[in-house]
């Protein structure tokens, strides 16, 4: 499953559908899908508009299935001075075991939510304990303001 | 004071079913909630509570029957807790119950615990008769 574009909410829905329909676990799969592509959609540097008046975040999302995992990668534009945050949330998640996480988690739930009242600032943690793996983040600088980000993870069947 | 309910729908988003009843102090939230302002969806129903604590009725029975929820309404299940515990703190009965299906029960059971950790409630985890 590849798509590249605007990660409009009409498009994910038909993604969603078909997870939910023809993958296993599909719960598990569909959560951290959600959670991805919903990243994209606020944070992506680069966007664009299908059917939504507003602007939504353009990106890549790639899901594999393997002989014992699933794969999904995503990839996008972002603004470089949140590449910091998404650095250091990474490298403590990956830092983590399972019971260290879920402390991390409830930690986090309790911090003001983000602007326009989204974020409760726990995806990236979410996506860690479904998963069952460690997040793998690669930034790449495209120039001054943006650099390219892949976020890759392995999803345990 | 009245009930409140909200009908749940499955489309692009998920907005799951409220039903709470003023008469009898029950109240479940049904289904899936992935929503597109989902402050803007619990604010009635954390405020219904607040109201309900305030009028001094009876007992709370909560029941969660939520299959699926993204990260952002889990925040605002946090806050429905809270709002429950505070009442609980006052004086009120509150009982907390979140149901689940049998082949959910290892997921669920972080997570509920990882809630009572975090609102200081007692719940009590269910798992439906098939």
């Amino acid at each position: 499953m590849f798509y590249q574009g605007v990660f409009d909410k009409y498009i994910l829905h038909v993604f969603g559908n078909h997870i939910r329909k023809n993958f296993t676990p599909s719960k598990k799969i569909f959560s951290i899908f959600i959670e991805l592509t919903q990243n994209i959609a606020y944070y992506s540097a680069e966007k664009g508009k299908i059917v939504e008046s507003s602007d939504i975040g353009i990106g890549t999302l790639m899901l594999g299935e393997y002989s014992d995992y699933y794969l999904c990668i995503t990839g996008n534009t972002i603004s470089n001075e949140h590449i910091g945050a998404i650095v250091e949330k990474c490298e403590t998640i990956n830092s983590l075991d399972r019971i260290g996480l879920r402390k991390f988690k409830r930690e986090q739930i309790r911090l003001p939510r983000g602007k326009n009242g989204g974020g409760a600032h726990i995806g990236l943690i979410q996506i860690a304990l479904a998963a069952e793996n460690p997040l793998d983040l690669k930034i790449s600088p495209v120039d001054q303001k943006v650099s390219f980000l892949t976020l890759s993870v392995k999803i345990k069947k | 004071m009245e009930n409140l309910y909200i009908q749940g729908t499955s489309n692009i988003y998920f907005q799951p079913t409220v039903d709470f009843n003023a008469e009898t102090g029950v109240c479940e939230l049904r289904g899936e909630s992935y929503l597109e302002e989902t402050v803007k969806f619990y604010y009635p129903i954390i405020n219904w509570l607040k109201e309900y604590a305030a009028a001094d009725k009876g007992a709370i029975v909560f029941n969660f029957m939520l299959t699926y929820f993204n990260t952002n309404s889990a925040r605002s299940i946090l806050d429905i807790l809270d709002v429950l515990k505070e009442f609980e703190e006052a004086g009120g009965k509150v009982s907390v119950n979140w149901y689940c299906d049998e082949e959910d029960v290892e997921d669920v059971e972080e997570e509920v615990e990882d809630y009572m950790i975090e609102s200081d409630l007692e719940i009590n985890l269910k798992i439906y008769d098939k």
